[in-house]
């Protein structure tokens, strides 16, 4: 952790935004002061990071969903999306998606707040949530297979996986991260403003939930 | 500033002529050719049309890279730097910026319009006289004649390949497919070339004004032996296409028992005729039906029937003719070369040297898969024509048998 | 005053006050700053720079050897130098090599030196996965080129079309290896254009507004966008084939139904902002160094800045004129036909703008300046072809011929090389602290143009005489009559393909000479005009004694020149030298200067993908112990913090230099 103790704040001054954030101005001594970022744009290095990547993955999710848009109706053998598709446990499913991004939001909320207790319980439900969500298309997954629609039954079980699947390995990639910032936090090891990790989980967080928004709206809600 | 001082002068305006001088040359020697598949020389409507459109644009882009090195020419005789003081640091112009973007603009759009007009005009199949389905499978090309009032009317659907025979002056529509990877059918003289994508029919305007022979090749990289997949459209008069049309709904003509060529119908029977359909051919338990689908990966093979109508084989990689008669069938002028094709191949014109190392070991001649060991990922069939081990006497007897399909 | 000019490899600094070390024993942090340790775990952007550009030239004469091997076969008829299977992985290894393990690590490599040092900032944004960035380019390059000796490489050219690509018609593994390098080499170009771009948004000097970063840095910002949204595209396609060949879905088999055209449009919507990704970076090269030779600013800078974010935006409306034969319908042509003449205008309005910046200027014909002039004319041929194309009727016999093989050509290596070998030459002494032989540069630059005009020169006659592409023989039947046909251009190209890689070869001779026998270079040795001109040769560690603070365009110039003129009269007046500046710099300089820490993490995280990788093809058991690998790897990456901590150093010994990076003081 890189929050100097209050002796070196006046011996310092860095390199340009360096990824330990907060630092101080360019070419003069200044006290360290938390959460400004002393960026040409103002906003942290790590934040504007975290938007382009979530930008990039837009078009990794809109390539995917294409492919699926152009392979929906391609059934050759097994079940169609109308035969298979339960709608009502995949709102709930969904629902539970959309809770989490609440209990997120709570967390970050917290960070800001220094209440490490809350931060830590909000992370943790919001992880419990997710892995419910996950356990839920696992589920759907697998009553699917057991219905006739594996893999290579067909385009539309292909492009209905492989957009699924992706979406729900993000989904398991953030669980993971946010119980591992919850470990982070017992033991103290957070590199970097500990509000500001949060908030980026968070945004990561959001930007899957979104997503699944636009895929249940697409994928399921929307007849083919 | 030592690095400078290593800086030679170069003679800029004996570089700038030399420059010249080599590209007009190329450009005058270029336009001596007449390569078979030559695109600024159309001899049809379609690919008139396409000429009409493309030199002018050419020209106009032509004119405008003179001018560009001519400036660059200029600049480099004129401001070299001679120990003149420091030049006019000048930011910019914004006026000739904005005028010398809006002069590319309307040079663009005077392109544009007649693009988009040419481009309608070639998808137009509302005027079709004549209809050809062409198949593109690794590594030739399969050409299907549907039963139809067109083409002078056609009663009966047949098939050939290799070559597509139309008549002159007559707007065929194309429609093409592919039974395997993605092949593009392209014949220069006669339009530009359209993609044959499997499980997708595309359509292509194709006319030829006058009789001759219009060399093609596949044009969409296909594998192994894309290099080898060609074909010709063979354009004849309308008198010339019936007497065509009509020799290949001929009966079939079983040769003499006795004969070599009755020898080799029983050779083409056993080792050929799995594959390779001949029509009205018969053995002693009825008509022969040939199951390509068991042994090919794509499903077909070249029908035979009417293979010494046309002068080349094998996907059109080798010719069927000796050079000196395919001079005579290749140079002929429009007015004879309808007689000339008619001839067909005759034994003293075949090209029985390649004919007789093709039927030795096709994968010898041409890359294919055909070899055991290869064929895991297409369940043992093969993608092209296996080595058939036959030996000499058979393949006499195959020649022998082949020169009557016609 | 002189400079003390920092020799290549030690670092001159009082030694750290440090407790004794209480880390990890033999895995605490490295933080030599000596020997081979000082480059494997570098986090500094100007040694991964310098690591991206090597790797690059040597994946050049790769790109080149086989290209020589392909002239070969077609020298003469029917050649037999490679058989036909061989053939087809030359060229698509040929292609693949040149686009995405020479020129874009190349651009990036060039970019993460220079971007840094002409904004005014001390690193980039995010230095561990800039390392992360490079080792991971390694890694996927390696993986590519493993197909060679696993059974041969990828043979469905760089394109890659369906279904030419699936299993039964490509049995071998060298698809596979290709769609995982590739994939591995996207992944660090992601993460290069999440750092550039955030490095350039977050990271200038005081003063350096938008509209006075430099043009490199500008056309590398829109190079990065458009990598950051083009890569995801193509990692679905690839997936998706990955997929098929692997797990045998059904997104490219015909027979379930499935459409060609998807693989082609999810490639082409990459493919198309890939060659402006090609590209751009040159453009920016080119746009430094003629000014500086001509001794006059660029003309119309925010004309040359909007018409490459233009061109970056119109990218991605254009990338069906690669499919204009592929069956799309006329309405579709027509819409794609009109929207690539567009983009000609924003490319042609750089050409008017370096011909003018040259127009009127003081004229110096040094190789740098050779290879930008010669970026000018040659691409201006490439564009104009490429106008030629953009009409689609005509395009429909000019795609997939020679003809095309030529345009792309002109544009990339007319374009994106020539760029670069102008940018070696004008920033060599910024580098590695010497100028290349100017001597042995015009011979470089000579051969490399005239060789490059015969090679693909003859490619437009043979191209429209109806050559087609991709094919690993032509014969004399299709080649025409006469001597100057077919035959007689393919064998032109040939030599000239020769004379080009002898072109080539006197670079590398060039650099080994000057690294052996040339001189120190003095500090500015062509008055150059931008930021990084303002640092020694080679920049110090943190690049900038003290962060300038910047008032104009062409900062440097500025602080060398002022006009004194009056009214409308101008006089240039001289009022610094380079030494000067720099003296007062070193005089104001900032005490203490934290720097980012060297690191493992990157290189392990980087390893662990070409093990994930190798599992796809040859069991996921391996996959899954790649996967393990690279947990570990991000986690030991995020635990970590971005600079070492005091108990990572040793403790000095007495009287000896510390052999460590120095981090804080």
């Amino acid at each position: 952790m890189t929050d100097l103790e209050p002796g070196q704040a006046a011996a310092v001054s860095t390199a340009h935004g360096v990824d330990d954030v907060g630092e101080t101005t360019v070419g003069e001594v200044h006290h360290h002061m938390h959460g400004v970022s002393d960026t040409s744009t103002g906003l942290s290095n790590n934040k504007l990071g975290m938007w382009l990547f979530l930008g990039s993955e837009c078009l990794l999710f809109g390539g995917l969903i294409s492919t699926y848009m152009l392979y929906r109706g391609r059934v050759t053998r097994g079940p169609g999306p109308d035969q298979i598709y339960d709608i009502p446990f995949t709102s709930v499913s969904s629902f539970v998606l959309l809770m989490s991004s609440l209990t997120m939001v709570l967390a970050v909320a917290s960070a800001n707040r220094r209440d490490v207790r809350n931060t830590k319980l909000w992370l943790t439900v919001t992880a419990l949530l997710g892995a419910t969500f996950v356990g839920g298309q696992v589920y759907e997954f697998t009553t699917f297979y057991r219905e006739g629609l594996g893999y290579t039954t067909s385009l539309f079980s292909s492009s209905f996986y492989t957009l699924t699947g992706f979406h729900g390995v993000h989904v398991t990639v953030g669980i993971i991260m946010l119980l591992a910032l919850v470990g982070m936090i017992s033991r103290d090891r957070v590199t970097g403003e500990r509000s500001e990790v949060v908030e980026l989980v968070g945004l990561y967080w959001h930007f899957v939930d979104i997503v699944w928004i636009v895929i249940f709206t697409l994928v399921y809600l929307i007849p083919a | 500033m030592s690095a400078l001082a290593t800086v030679t002068s170069v003679p800029a305006r004996r570089r700038a002529i030399a420059l010249i001088g080599t590209v007009c040359a190329l450009v005058m020697t270029a336009c001596a050719e007449d390569a078979p598949q030559d695109t600024w020389q159309p001899e049809g409507p379609n690919a008139q049309k396409i000429h009409n459109l493309q030199w002018p644009v050419f020209a106009v882009a032509g004119l405008v890279g003179v001018i560009v090195f001519a400036a660059i020419i200029y600049e480099v005789v004129k401001f070299k730097d001679r120990g003149q003081p420091i030049p006019k640091q000048t930011h910019g112009k914004p006026a000739l910026e904005i005028g010398l973007t809006i002069v590319p603009a309307l040079i663009l759009i005077g392109v544009a319009v007649p693009t988009v007009g040419t481009l309608l005009a070639l998808a137009e199949t509302d005027d079709t006289e004549c209809s050809v389905n062409v198949y593109g499978q690794q590594w030739w090309w399969a050409v299907e004649y549907p039963q139809q009032d067109g083409c002078g009317g056609i009663s009966e659907e047949f098939v050939t390949s290799g070559q597509m025979v139309i008549p002159t002056g007559t707007k065929v529509l194309i429609s093409g497919t592919s039974n395997d990877v993605i092949h593009s059918w392209w014949v220069p003289a006669l339009n530009g070339k359209r993609d044959m994508v499997p499980g997708r029919v595309h359509t292509l305007r194709t006319e030829a004004d006058d009789p001759g022979i219009y060399a093609g090749q596949c044009t969409e990289f296909c594998g192994l032996s894309h290099a080898n997949m060609k074909m010709e459209i063979v354009a004849l008069a309308p008198d010339d296409f019936e007497a065509w049309k009509a020799n290949q709904l001929e009966d079939y003509k079983s040769p003499e028992e006795a004969s070599l060529a009755g020898q080799g119908e029983a050779v083409f029977i056993q080792q050929c005729s799995r594959c390779h359909t001949v029509n009205g051919l018969e053995d002693a338990n009825g008509p022969i039906v040939s199951d390509p689908e068991q042994y090919v990966y794509s499903g077909v093979a070249p029908n035979l029937t009417n293979l010494m109508t046309r002068n080349t084989f094998a996907g059109a990689m080798f010719d069927l003719l000796t050079d000196q008669c395919r001079d005579r069938v290749w140079g002929a002028s429009p007015e004879e070369f309808g007689d000339r094709y008619l001839e067909a191949v005759t034994p003293e014109c075949l090209n029985e040297v390649e004919l007789r190392e093709w039927l030795r070991s096709a994968p010898s001649k041409k890359p294919m898969y055909t070899d055991a060991s290869e064929l895991g990922a297409t369940d043992g069939r093969t993608r092209g024509m296996p080595n058939l081990a036959l030996n000499e006497e058979q393949i006499d007897q195959l020649i022998a048998y082949l020169l009557e399909r016609k | 005053m002189a400079i003390i000019e920092r020799p290549a490899d030690t670092v001159t600094s009082p030694p750290p006050l440090v407790t004794p070390s209480t880390a990890y024993g033999s895995f605490r942090r490295p933080v030599q700053a000596e020997g081979w340790r000082s480059w494997v775990f570098t986090v500094d952007h100007k040694r991964l720079g310098i690591m991206y550009g090597t790797t690059a030239v040597f994946f050049f004469v790769v790109g080149g050897v086989e290209a020589l091997m392909i002239r070969a076969q077609l020298a003469g008829p029917e050649g037999t130098v490679l058989s036909s299977d061989v053939y087809s992985q030359m060229f698509t290894m040929h292609a693949t090599t040149m686009i995405f393990l020479f020129a874009v690590p190349m651009a990036t490599g060039l970019a993460n030196y220079l971007v840094p040092l002409q904004i005014g900032a001390r690193d980039v944004a995010f230095p561990r996965l800039n390392a992360f960035g490079y080792w991971a380019f390694l890694a996927g390059g390696i993986v590519l080129n493993l197909a060679w000796f696993l059974g041969g490489a990828a043979d469905g050219g760089w394109f890659m079309y369906a279904p030419n690509s699936s299993v039964p018609f490509s049995p071998s593994n060298g698809i596979d290896f290709w769609i995982l390098g590739i994939q591995i080499t996207g992944i660090a170009s992601l993460t290069s254009a999440i750092n550039l771009i955030t490095t350039v948004l977050n990271m200038r000097a005081p003063g350096m507004k938008f509209m006075r970063m430099p043009v490199f840095t500008w056309m590398v910002t829109v190079t990065q966008s458009l990598l950051l949204f083009a890569i995801p595209v193509i990692t679905v396609a690839l997936f998706l084939l990955m997929f098929q060949r692997t797990f045998d879905a059904t997104f490219f088999s015909v027979e379930a139904g499935a459409d060609p055209l998807l693989w082609q449009h999810l490639f082409w919507i990459f493919g198309h902002p890939e060659v402006y990704i090609l590209v751009l970076p040159s453009f920016g090269i080119v746009s430094e160094v003629l000014p500086v030779f001509s001794r006059k600013p660029l003309f119309g800078y925010p004309f040359v800045v909007f018409s490459g974010i233009a061109i970056g935006f119109m990218g991605w409306g254009v990338w069906a004129h690669h499919m204009f034969a592929s069956g799309l319908g006329p309405l579709s042509v027509a819409v794609f036909s009109i929207s690539t003449m567009t983009i000609a205008v924003p490319t042609g309005v750089k050409i008017v703008n370096w011909t003018m910046t040259m127009w009127g200027g003081k004229l110096r014909f040094s190789t740098a300046m050779l290879f930008a002039m010669g970026l000018v004319v040659q691409f201006t041929i490439g564009g104009l072809s490429g106008v030629t194309h953009a009409v689609a009727p005509s395009d429909t016999q000019q795609t997939d011929t020679y003809y095309i093989v030529a345009h792309f050509h002109y544009v990339l290596f007319g374009g994106a090389v020539l760029g670069f070998f102008a940018g070696f030459y004008y920033w060599w002494p910024k580098i590695f602290g010497k100028c290349l032989n100017e001597r042995l540069g015009k011979w470089n630059f000579w051969l490399m143009t005239i060789g490059m005009n015969m090679t693909f020169g003859p490619m437009h006659i043979t191209g429209l005489q109806g050559q087609p592409r991709r094919t690993y023989q032509w014969t004399p039947e299709r080649a025409g009559e006469g001597f100057f046909n077919i035959g007689f251009w393919n064998l032109v190209s040939s030599i000239g393909s020769f004379v080009l890689a002898v072109g080539v070869l006197l670079f590398l001779i060039n650099v080994i000479h000057t690294h052996r026998k040339e001189p120190p270079a003095p500090l500015d040795p062509w008055d150059a005009r931008a930021l990084e001109w303002m640092t020694t040769n080679p920049p110090k560690e943190h690049n900038f004694d003290t962060v300038p603070t910047v008032t104009a365009l062409d900062e440097f110039f500025h602080r060398k020149y002022q006009d004194v003129g009056e009214g409308d009269a101008h006089d240039l007046q001289r009022i610094a030298t380079a030494e000067e500046i720099l003296a007062e710099q070193e005089a104001k300089a900032d005490e203490h200067i934290h720097l980012p820490s060297p690191s493992y993490w990157p290189l392990l995280l980087a390893l662990s993908l070409p093990v994930i990788a190798l599992g796809v093809i040859y069991g996921l058991v391996v996959s899954v112990v790649g996967g393990m690998l690279a947990i570990f790897a991000i986690f030991g990456w995020a635990l970590e913090p971005a600079t070492a901590d005091d108990s990572e150093f040793d403790p000095p010994v007495d009287d000896e230099p510390s052999t460590e990076l120095v981090t804080s003081d």
